[in-house]
């Protein structure tokens, strides 16, 4: 049987690129292959053929259904592609348009500083104690060495529920309940509410937050005291933050000391119209600290010629003020929405 | 306190010569705080000193006058209403363009016509008053009382130019609480011992003060020292202008030179003082003794007080003459005809006076000194001072002798120090030497006997008692700067949060992905609170504890519900027009134990939330956020109950439920909180226009179970499941609970999943019932299912549902 392939495959081939869509060319598809088709009709004759001569037609039928066979399914390939790519063009959006938000919520922003300072002392190997707000005079004023008379008492504007029985103005008193529970050494951090007597304006608010450190042990000096708050500092401000580190007082601690900063809205360097932030000193009082008093550490059972420690404790309100430019402290209390998520 | 600078540099050379900014910081870091610095000219410019050549009327104005004014290098003219001008006076003068004390600024410009090219000041212009200049007009302007060099800045003539620093001192410190104190520390900080001025009085009057008063103390634990000594002869007059000038830098206000003195004296050393009338002595005898209780005593503003028993007199034989400590008396105050005066210089116990002048509501200069605690070795020193400046200013001959009671002269005491054990506090290596020598320039000696050394501390030095605080004034002068920091510190043990701190964070973080912001509030708040929560009068959340000095009474109970705090944000965020709040806080509940309050209360640990959305949200949002949280603490939804409760009064009663955790397989639910609608009456009060909701739960006790829970992961399924799905016409009124609780009890091993994907109510379900359409999925962890296998379940499954709820296959009935 005398077929001339080469002029079949030129027809194929034209009818190929003929076929503008996926049914046309199931069309040729069916065509060629189907029951009654062209190269299906070829291969039915074979059977009719002479041994050597079925094997050389078979061969060239076959080898020309494989091309066929091919060449559709890269055309059908080539029309998905297109007919996806024209599809996918119509579905082009404006990418500018307002996104659904999905809301996240947010820290409150003076957790957040309490949690970074809380992390860096974790870091340094302190625990986190608590203590309660409402605090016996006992924790909160004597076991610190401050007696009913001390003159410091008046300058804390403390609030009562009975004589004996405050709200706590400080997170000093976790001081002493962790070392009446604890043996040295001692390294703990205690973040939490504080509260005062102070009117609620632009710059008090009467409930604020403390982190309270204490660290007892054999042979601490104020040298570790003074790096580990310059750390803490660094930590929150910056690596070019200038520390200070300034005799204080209070009746707790002694030498006791108190930290200042650079001042973050002058940065120091004093406007001559002045800074209101730092008062012109160049200097921003950030918290205070010491040797934890000798007298503190009898009344918690710990001897003062054996251990020594150290103490601090760090107002957070105000370091977030500094750190994210609050200006008024009230906000912290609102809870408006723009604000918290802010 | 207020330091004028000139004062200071009079006492300490080192200060003299350095400049400002240096001298505030070193100072500074020496523990004496420079707290700000006033520049009292400061707002002044552009004022200089003027001649009036001539004074004319002004044609077309009654009350004006013209002048013309030498400004040396010019003549200019200035229209004035003033009336105390003669040609020839000296006047200051405000330029064009000159800036006046409170903000005032001078412009040329016509006055009825005429040129007026500044403006001549009176002293209030200048920033000061009639008390420091008392030679100023009351209505006028201020004359020069001698000749001045024309055009010259007026600040320095009328001492304008003096810095005065406000120090921050200590309370353990009021032996700072003086100009000689924070000259000791300034002259400290520059390696000097400062060198107080030497006394010496030529006590012209004859006679002797011990002759002619007698001094007795009652109460020697309330009155350790008191000291009279006499002045004879008494001018009374004005100080001359330094010692005015000085008085009103430290913001005292000028009187007489009797009352500048003490005042003075008071600035100087730091020791109150006061000046009687002789002749209202009785006796010449002083008594100091407690009040008897209910003692009228009119005090020198003229105020009648009422003295109790506790409180400290300075009396004679018949009278009260003075509060101790607070203020004089006014039948003994010094008045221009007195012709001798008794002045006091005395101690008190500190504590005592600062409770006298709380009762009495009376602080003034003196008692807010002698509250610190003022050292009794003061008092002599101090009064001989003002004697020395009577005789200076020539208002008195001081009489010889002092009359005086000082039942236990106080001594300096010694404190034994090891200098090693200084060092290693401090963490400096700091020589003995140089301790002794840092401690010699404050007045504390060394001592060194059978191998102890000693610090032998001035009386003014209480703050002084053991080693440490020797420790703090070597660290002190040799300087915090100078301390090496040593940051590596040998770790004990490894920190970090308790398991309960580490639940809190579980809780934030899953608040915080829930879409909640965290929020604080006040612990404490108004008790209106528990109206506006619409608590029953006999609730017993209404016993909370209530705080003594309260701000307010906004602020003045313990919350014993959190749901306030958030409730006011809520209505905030509301009012401010934002379209939705979505708050949360972990927070505290204060329970007493019985009130008043004999013990510690309850704090009870609490997660508070609350929304609103003017997008819509509704019951099962806040429901599925809280499973989702419950879920992430290892709760899954076989341990955790919601029944419906109306018994919250702040809550919707058909839309809140109680939340019950159980143990596992659903056993012995226990409550831990409750969530739902806030009811819409307290939503109104507080003013909060959109439906809100809330949830309250408690963290103590979720934390017992959350504790409890070990995570073990289960391996994956490896069969897959087979599913069937079932709509169900059901009685309105039965639950889903009740339903899947129907289900579950005859699913068999193979039930893996219930899932309720509609509720429908309506047309197509006959009047009360709902149609309830459930996914249920089974699985084998062994085989895969076929439809015969579950079988068997879903008929037991149905029987079950029709038996117990009367709940029947939709389409089937």
């Amino acid at each position: 049987m005398e077929i001339n392939f080469e002029t079949l495959r030129g027809d194929v081939e034209r009818a190929l690129a003929e076929a503008m869509d996926i049914p046309s060319l199931e069309a040729l598809r069916v065509r060629m292959l189907g029951k009654k088709g062209e190269i299906t009709q070829l291969l039915k004759t074979l059977g009719t053929l002479a041994p050597d001569e079925r094997r050389v037609f078979g061969q060239k039928v076959n080898d020309f259904r494989r091309v066929f066979e091919q060449g559709i399914t890269e055309a059908r390939e080539f029309l998905q592609f297109k007919q996806q790519s024209q599809a996918i063009e119509k579905e082009t959006i404006d990418v500018t348009l307002p996104g659904r938000r999905r809301a996240i919520g947010r820290r409150h922003p003076i957790a957040s500083v309490q949690d970074k300072l809380t992390d860096l002392f974790i870091g340094l190997g302190f625990t986190v104690a608590e203590g309660p707000h409402i605090e016996s005079e006992y924790y909160n004023f004597e076991a610190l060495n401050t007696p009913a008379d001390h003159p410091s008492r008046d300058e804390q504007d403390t609030l009562y529920i009975t004589d004996r029985i405050v709200l706590r103005t400080q997170t000093s008193p976790v001081q002493v309940r962790t070392m009446e529970s604890m043996k040295p050494p001692i390294r703990i951090v205690a973040p939490g509410k504080v509260f005062r007597a102070d009117e609620i304006d632009a710059t008090h608010t009467p409930v604020f937050h403390q982190i309270e450190g204490l660290v007892i042990d054999k042979g601490i000096t104020l040298g570790d005291l003074k790096g580990i708050q310059e750390l803490a500092a660094r930590h929150l401000f910056g690596e070019n933050t200038k520390i200070r580190f300034r005799p204080s007082y209070f009746p707790f601690t002694e030498p006791s000391a108190e930290v200042d900063v650079t001042c973050h809205a002058c940065g120091g360097n004093v406007p001559p119209e002045g800074c209101r932030v730092c008062k012109d000193s160049g200097w921003v009082e950030l918290w205070g600290c010491g040797m934890v008093h000798p007298r503190v550490l009898e009344m918690s059972g710990i001897d003062p010629k054996v251990y020594s420690g150290y103490a601090f404790g760090m107002g957070i309100d105000r370091i977030t003020s500094s750190l994210f430019g609050i200006t008024d402290p009230r906000n912290y209390f609102e809870n408006d929405m723009n604000f918290l998520a802010n | 306190m207020l330091v004028p600078m000139s004062w200071l540099r009079d006492c300490v050379d080192a200060v003299k010569s350095e400049n400002l900014p240096a001298f505030m910081d070193r100072i500074t870091q020496t523990g004496t705080k420079v707290e700000g610095l006033t520049l009292p000219g400061e707002e002044i410019t552009g004022v200089v000193t003027g001649r009036v050549l001539s004074v004319e009327k002004h044609p077309d104005a009654d009350k004006l006058l013209i002048t013309k004014i030498d400004i040396g290098e010019k003549t200019i003219q200035i229209i004035t209403g003033a009336t105390n001008l003669t040609v020839g006076a000296y006047v200051p003068v405000a330029l064009d363009g000159a800036k006046l004390a409170e903000g005032k600024r001078i412009k040329k410009g016509k006055l009825r016509g005429l040129d007026s090219e500044g403006m001549l000041c009176d002293i209030g212009e200048l920033g000061r008053t009639r008390y420091d200049y008392p030679e100023a007009p009351e209505n006028g302007i201020y004359i020069f009382q001698e000749p001045q060099p024309l055009g010259a800045d007026v600040r320095p003539l009328l001492q304008l130019t003096d810095e005065v620093i406000d120090f921050e001192i200590m309370s353990n410190r009021p032996d700072c609480n003086s100009i000689i104190g924070v000259a000791r520390e300034a002259a400290a900080a520059y390696g000097q011992t400062f060198t107080p001025p030497e006394i010496s009085l030529k006590e012209t009057a004859g006679g002797d003060a011990a002759e002619m008063i007698s001094v007795e103390i009652k109460n020697p634990a309330l009155c350790p020292r008191y000291i009279a000594r006499v002045v004879k002869n008494v001018k009374v007059g004005p100080s001359p202008l330094w010692l005015r000038h000085r008085l009103t830098a430290c913001g005292l206000r000028p009187i007489n030179n009797i009352v500048d003195i003490t005042n003075y004296v008071m600035l100087e050393y730091g020791q109150p003082m006061h000046a009687f009338d002789i002749d209202n002595i009785a006796e010449g005898r002083i008594i100091v003794r407690n009040a008897a209780a209910g003692e009228k005593f009119t005090t020198l503003d003229g105020v009648e007080r009422t003295l109790d028993e506790t409180m400290l007199v300075i009396a004679d034989p018949q009278k009260a003459v003075a509060a101790a400590g607070v203020m004089g008396g006014e039948n003994s105050m010094v008045t221009g005809n007195a012709s001798a005066v008794l002045f006091e210089s005395a101690t008190f116990n500190g504590p005592n006076i600062r409770f006298t002048s709380r009762k009495l509501g009376l602080r003034t200069d003196a008692s807010a000194r002698y509250e610190k605690g003022l050292d009794p070795n003061l008092a002599l020193d101090a009064v001989n001072r003002a004697m020395q400046l009577i005789e200076e200013l020539e208002c008195g001959e001081v009489v010889p002798g002092i009359a005086e009671a000082y039942p236990e002269p106080r001594l300096p005491f010694k404190v034994g120090y090891n200098p090693a054990s200084v060092s290693a506090l401090i963490g400096a290596d700091i020589s003995a030497g140089e301790m002794v020598n840092i401690l010699s320039r404050i007045g504390i000696e060394t001592e060194n006997e059978g191998g102890e050394t000693r610090a032998v501390v001035p009386t003014r030095r209480r703050d002084i008692s053991r080693e440490a605080d020797i420790a703090e004034e070597v660290a002190r002068f040799y300087g915090y700067g100078n301390i090496p920091s040593r940051e590596t510190q040998t770790v004990a043990a490894p920190g970090g949060r308790s398991e309960k701190q580490r639940f809190a964070d579980k809780i934030h973080s899953a608040m915080v992905a829930l879409g909640y912001c965290e929020a604080l509030t006040y612990p404490f708040e108004s008790p209106k609170v528990f109206d506006r929560l619409a608590l029953a009068q006999d609730d017993p959340l209404r016993n909370a504890i209530r705080i003594q000095n309260p701000l307010g009474e906004d602020f003045s109970v313990m919350r014993t519900v959190t749901l306030n705090g958030l409730l006011e944000s809520l209505a905030l965020n509301f009012n401010r027009k934002n379209e939705y709040a979505r708050l949360y806080e972990l927070a505290y509940a204060y329970i007493p134990k019985s009130l008043p309050l004999t013990e510690l209360p309850e704090e009870r640990f609490t997660l508070t939330f609350a929304e609103y959305d003017k997008k819509g949200t509704d019951f099962f949002d806040i429901k599925g956020g809280l499973e989702e949280l419950l879920w992430a603490l290892g709760l899954d939804g076989s341990r955790v109950k919601f029944e419906a409760s109306a018994r919250y009064p702040y809550m919707h009663p058909g839309r809140a439920a109680d939340i019950f955790i159980c143990e596992k397989g659903g056993r012995n639910p226990k409550l831990v909180g409750y969530a739902g609608e806030i009811h819409p009456a307290v939503c109104h009060n507080y003013q909060l226009g959109e439906r809100a909701y809330a949830g309250v739960l408690d963290l103590e006790c979720l934390f017992t179970f959350s504790a409890g829970v070990k995570r073990v992961f289960k391996p994956l399924p490896k069969f897959p499941s087979i599913q069937r799905d079932i709509a169900l016409r059901v009685k309105t009124e039965i639950t889903a609970a009740q339903v899947e609780a129907a289900i579950k009890e005859k699913g068999s091993q193979l039930l893996a999943g219930i899932k309720l994907f509609d509720v429908y109510q309506g047309v197509q379900v006959e009047e009360g019932y709902k149609s309830m359409a459930y996914s249920l999925s089974f699985r084998s962890p062994d085989r895969t299912l076929t439809e015969a296998d579950i079988d068997k379940p879903m008929k037991n499954i149905l029987e079950n549902l029709s038996k117990k709820l009367d709940a029947a296959l939709r389409g089937l009935q």
